[in-house]
């Protein structure tokens, strides 16, 4: 049975379960209401409930578990002799799980019964050929060990989706049962129905726990399985980035980080002094109307994906920069520059700036600008002495989270700033960033369990710090700022 | 009402500073202040007085044009400092404010410091040539403010950190620093609790000596402890003008006298 | 103590020296203002004016109409219309007959008497054959008959009549000759030739290469549609129950705390985070099959979750406090209190976020590489709920395809991709400032 159609079924005897739960809950009491402790809606609700939550809980954790206990044990079957040169348990893995599903197809289409299976041996049958006549291309002749791991793989598959369909409808009837028999006219079913909601509650606001846990976890492990293959200190200390195939690659962070700072800085300089005079204008000066089309207009920069604007540095921007500023000045002849990645990635970030400090001075108190003009004050030297004063660490924490975004855009670089990893200060050259780096080195074709694959989860984790350090002090920053003026 | 002193204090100059003459302020379209005419004399503290709503504060800041901050608010008739029409399309309202200070009703000192609070208007007027001379005024102005004492060791501490009464004084000195001719007070002490206020009326009654003090206030009182001469608003309208005195114990307008003796408020 | 006298007679009349130059500073700083928001909205009429110029030209696409005479006989040896039997002629025999029937065009009319054969072919998209077996295929009773049937232009026609390509590029290109190019410009002059609205761009899969005119979005569009139901059907329920608990439930302590800086922080990680996460957790922990809509929305829906939570809490807080009271006062339970009359209060401002947050998850590029999505896929995924588990694609993964490929005539495509992709996030945040307008309640 699928998956889906398995939390189909449970879904419908929860549903079932509803109706049962009410009815039972009505007959208990021969259809007197006033008997009842809650209403019968409650009741059913607690049949559902009880039907569908841990049946349901039960088979995502097994779904979850399942490929990796099978994977674990399967691997462990193989000899590592059996290995073929040049490659690794992972692919010999995804070999296995081909292999199985090609004698699924094998049976499927009656070319093979269960009973010459079981006889079958890879040093006697041609598994390849066979394999390739029901469409499951193997790039080599298939090991025997390997080939008992498919059929053991197989085996245990199907005896783990079996397992999966008596569990979880074991599950859903057990809760079903208990629940309708626990309804009796004085049972508090709206309690126990509202206090199983709230945990549900509570489960879905752990999801947001959970994410941040799941990435620190990705991170840190494959963090330091990265630096058991490559040293610490090269990586920290040094100041070459030259991945290569073979291995003996160099992966010093420098270049990237100083990159995508570079990049940063640009994008800060555009969308800061654009951003913040905006929300100056647009908070301080501009009339209604004005206000009223102009804001929503600068908030769409910030709702286009950012796949436009990589497209946009890419075709627009950069041979524009490259034909009229770099190549008469002698800066350059690429594309592709920190100049060009910046200036896009600063029109994005314009409305990040503008938005958040727009409100930030809103929420300045006319009394501070009455006393201001009271005085004699012109309007700009009120924003320039009262209000930005005023409005300062709200602003600073919109400036943060603006780096912060900056620091972590991925495809406004990776189309627009180039994949040379260098240290120079020529801003008309291509550079590369964190980001592009994790990308290219995640969608390349080479081994996972090689360093250079590897290098970019220390990469993510080194940007994830980054950010998280930014972004916090941002939030503490304007949180601070909103209670002084609540 | 023992605590009232009603002051038989005459009024020491003739000097008028500011001439109103059929002022009407629209907010949009309703008229919020209807054809109102007075004279408010030099060193003289003048009150306005009337129940909420009535438009005593729209009035009080038609005179320093703080309504030019409101979009939908506009202004019609004549009101002249000084025989200068303020509302003449050449008055530039920075200069206007330079010479008529505004104190609002709730205490609101900028996020700075009490020095930077009381020179923000020398320094953005350019009244002084360096910093003795700022130093200068910013001393007279918390003197003037009766605050000098209290804050003189902490002047570089934020402006915000000081009690409300404080504050409000703050804010006068911060008004007194431009050295202006006229100082428009809306409700200055309806914010603060009853020493404070104490100290703050005291204060009033000293400022007239050196400028004219136009307050607005709720409490009648207040009005008849502090003015020389009152100004009962209604509706809109400027039912009745004149000395403190009279106003108070023989008001000629039976409006007055329903609103003094509390009849309607 | 000396009080500062101020220059002589202040008459109001006259602005002194300093009022002019601080009004002057005033003028300065407002322009400087304007400047700014020009520069802003300039952006936006730069950017968008730069994607829908190069972009329009995707969605116009240039074919011959050709009378092809499906010949019987080569089509269907054994004559007996069977599709099993049909289908072992490849398209290298479709191909042959496009070309004839091109080249009987040209004969008849005498427009390029002495260009070959295989030159007149080269006119051909090599992806149009296979079209046409489809059509035949499928409806056998064609065969004999002669059909006037659109054929796709090759990639270099194309560009040369949306300005791509010129004569003078064509003499330095190894697969197109300005003299193909006339006979091209006589093709269409005889009105055999035109540019029609490309239907395939928003229904085929994508193509190869070599093939540009005959990209699609089909499958990318398609994947889209999964991963944005999957996102909608996971990240609105978890998203509204847990803004709901740390709302309405929450004690105020340090736990409650951490969890709100820790959905604030989550919503400011950088995409490609999630993609990480995604590759690591989903796919190589969980195995589930890489480039699949499924592993696509569950990183997408982790990464929508807190852009839901913000906004729904923001809505759950605008209900005043007085509803709840009264609610309670009349004896509802504390749950019932929420679900009965605050959270139905609060859906326009839940929907609204959630229709946000979508849009964003729609536009999301970076996270999908990671886990696979970047791959070529020709095939469409199945019907779900098994097609969740397909490879497929995305929109804005395919323009980033289509942007690292060699031929100019795939930026056309990129940009054409946008334009769809625009006007999916633009009828959605219709969708969310109609409801917010209509919806929206002051309290």
């Amino acid at each position: 049975m699928t998956p889906g159609l398995l939390a189909l079924i449970v879904l419908a005897l929860a549903c079932g379960g509803f109706f049962l739960g009410r009815f039972r809950a009505l007959q208990l009491v021969g259809k007197d209401l006033r008997l009842l402790h809650s209403l019968p809606g409650y009741y059913g609700q607690t049949v559902a409930l009880f039907t569908a939550v841990p049946a349901l809980a039960l088979m995502a954790a097994w779904l979850l578990a399942q490929p990796v206990v099978i994977d674990s044990r399967i691997s462990a079957m193989i000899p590592a002799a059996d290995l073929p040169q040049g490659s690794s348990r992972n692919l010999v893995m995804a070999d296995v799980r081909r292999i199985a599903g090609g004698i699924d197809l094998m049976l499927a289409d009656g070319s093979l019964t269960e009973a010459d299976l079981r006889d079958m041996r890879a040093d006697f049958s041609d598994i390849r050929s066979r394999m390739a006549d029901v469409g499951v291309a193997l790039g080599a002749n298939v090991q025997p060990s390997v080939f008992e791991a498919a059929k053991d793989w197989r085996a245990l598959t199907g005896f783990g989706r079996l397992a999966l369909t008596a569990l979880t409808l074991a599950a859903s009837l057990g809760g079903f049962a208990f629940a309708i028999l626990r309804i009796r006219p004085e049972f508090r079913a709206r309690n126990v129905s509202e206090t199983f909601l709230r945990w549900l509650l509570i489960a879905a606001s752990l999801v947001a726990i959970g994410t941040t846990i799941g990435i620190v976890l990705s991170l840190v492990f494959q963090t330091v399985h990265f630096f058991q293959l490559y040293p610490f200190r090269d990586f920290f200390f040094s100041l070459s980035w030259n991945p290569k195939f073979g291995g003996g690659s160099d992966l010093s962070i420098w270049p990237l980080v100083w990159g995508t700072l570079y990049v940063s800085f640009i994008a800060l300089a555009v969308a800061v002094p654009v951003g913040l005079f905006a929300a100056i204008y647009l908070a301080e000066y501009a009339s209604k109307q004005v206000r009223s089309i102009a804001k929503p207009l600068l908030e769409v920069l910030a709702g286009i994906p950012t796949i436009v604007y990589g497209l946009f540095a890419l075709i627009t921007v950069g041979p524009l920069l490259r034909d009229w500023v770099a190549q008469p000045l002698g800066l350059g002849s690429s594309s592709s520059s920190v100049m060009t990645a910046g200036l896009v990635m600063g029109v994005m970030i314009i409305p990040f700036v503008s938005s958040l400090s727009d409100d930030i001075i809103n929420a300045v108190p006319q009394s501070l600008r009455d006393g201001s003009f009271a005085m004699g004050a012109t309007h700009s030297e009120t924003v320039k002495q009262v209000i930005l004063p005023a409005a300062l660490p709200g602003i600073v924490g919109a400036v943060l989270l603006a780096a912060s975004r900056a620091i972590g855009e991925t495809m406004i670089v990776v189309l627009g700033a180039g994949a040379a990893a260098k240290l120079s200060m020529n801003p008309f050259e291509a550079m590369t960033t964190v980001t592009v780096k994790i990308v290219s080195q995640l969608t390349g074709d080479t081994e996972f369990a090689s360093p250079e694959t590897l290098v970019a989860f220390a990469l993510g984790l080194t940007l994830f710090i980054f950010t998280l350090v930014l972004n916090v002090l941002a939030l503490v920053i304007v949180r601070k700022y909103r209670e002084q003026y609540e | 009402m023992n605590n009232m002193r009603l002051t038989e204090r005459a009024v020491t100059t003739d000097v008028t500073k500011f001439t109103a003459r059929k002022v009407q302020v629209y907010y949009g379209a309703s008229h919020a202040i209807k054809d109102v005419d007075i004279d408010i004399l030099d060193k003289t503290v003048t009150a306005f007085i009337g129940p909420s709503g009535c438009g005593k504060s729209t009035f009080l800041r038609c005179l320093n044009r703080m309504n030019d901050t409101i979009d939908i608010c506009r202004v019609e008739g004549a009101i002249q400092l000084d025989g200068e029409d303020i509302y003449d399309k050449k008055v530039d309202p920075v200069q206007l404010r330079a010479r008529v200070g505004m104190v609002f009703q709730k205490p609101n000192p900028f996020p700075k410091s009490i020095y930077d609070n009381v020179a923000y208007g020398p320094k953005i007027h350019g009244l002084v040539r360096n910093k003795t001379e700022l130093d200068e005024v910013v001393e007279s102005a918390l003197r003037k403010a009766a605050l000098w004492n209290e804050v003189k060791d902490r002047l570089a501490a934020p402006g915000t950190g000081l009690s409300g009464g404080q504050q409000q004084r703050l804010c006068i000195a911060r008004a007194v620093a431009t050295s202006p001719e006229v100082l428009l007070m809306d409700e200055p002490c309806s914010a603060l609790d009853p020493i404070a206020t104490a100290q703050v009326e005291e204060l009033i009654d000293e400022l007239r000596s050196n400028f004219s003090v136009v307050i607005v206030t709720h409490s009648m009182q207040q009005a008849a402890r502090v003015s020389q001469r009152t100004a009962f608003f209604h509706l809109g309208n400027l039912v009745e003008f004149g000395e403190t005195g009279q106003i108070f114990t023989n008001p000629r307008d039976p409006r007055t006298e329903s609103y003094i003796t509390g009849r309607i408020g | 103590m000396t009080m500062v006298e101020t220059s002589a007679p202040r008459s109001l009349y006259t602005a002194d020296a300093r009022t002019k130059a601080r009004n002057a500073a005033e003028k300065r700083f407002r322009i400087y203002g304007i400047t700014a928001v020009v520069i802003g909205l300039l952006a936006l009429v730069v950017l968008l004016s730069s994607v829908l110029g190069s972009g329009l030209g995707a969605f116009r696409q240039t074919v011959l109409s050709l009378p092809i005479t499906l010949d019987a006989k080569a089509l269907d040896p054994k004559g007996n219309r069977d599709p099993a039997e049909m289908a072992k002629a490849t398209t290298v025999t479709y191909a042959k007959l496009i070309t004839k029937a091109l080249e009987a065009v040209v004969i008849e009319q005498n427009l390029a008497p002495e260009m070959s054969t295989k030159n007149i072919g080269a006119l051909i998209s090599k992806e149009a054959p296979a079209g046409l077996r489809d059509m035949v295929l499928a409806d056998p009773d064609l065969l004999g008959t002669t059909i006037t049937y659109d054929v796709l232009a090759s990639g270099r026609v194309d560009g040369f009549f949306k300005g791509r390509v010129t004569m003078e590029s064509a003499a330095l290109d190894s697969n197109i000759t300005p003299e193909q190019l006339q006979l091209a410009e006589k093709l269409r002059d005889a009105g055999l030739l035109k540019l029609a609205f490309n239907t395939g761009f928003l229904t085929n899969p994508d193509a190869s290469e070599l093939r540009p005119e005959s990209a699609g979005l089909g499958v990318a569009i398609l994947g889209s549609i999964y991963m944005m139901v999957l996102v909608l059907c996971l990240a609105l329920p978890i998203g509204v129950a847990a803004s709901i608990y740390l709302e309405e439930f929450a004690p105020k302590n340090r736990f409650t705390d951490l969890i709100e800086v820790n959905v604030a922080n989550l919503a400011a990680v950088p995409s490609i985070v999630y993609g990480i996460l995604g590759l690591a957790a989903f796919i190589n922990f969980a195995g589930m099959p890489q480039s699949s809509p499924l592993v696509g929305a569950l990183v997408l829906t982790l990464m929508t979750l807190p852009r839901i939570i913000i906004p729904t809490r923001a809505a759950l807080n605008a209900v005043p406090p007085s509803i709840r009271e009264a609610a309670l006062g009349v004896g509802a339970s504390k749950t019932q209190t929420i679900f009965h009359h605050v959270l139905p209060l609060a859906v326009p401002g839940i929907l609204t976020g959630a229709i946000i947050g979508l849009a964003q998850a729609l536009g999301e590029t970076a996270p999908l590489l990671l886990i696979g999505m970047v791959a070529f896929v020709k095939d469409y995924p199945g019907a779900p709920p098994e097609g969740i588990l397909d490879p497929a694609s995305a929109i804005p993964v395919q323009i980033y395809n289509w942007t690292q490929r060699a031929d100019p005539a795939f930026v056309e495509r990129a940009s054409g991709a946008i334009i769809v992709l625009l006007v999916f996030l633009l009828v959605m945040n219709s969708l969310a400032v109609i409801l917010r307008r209509k919806f929206e309640r002051r309290w």
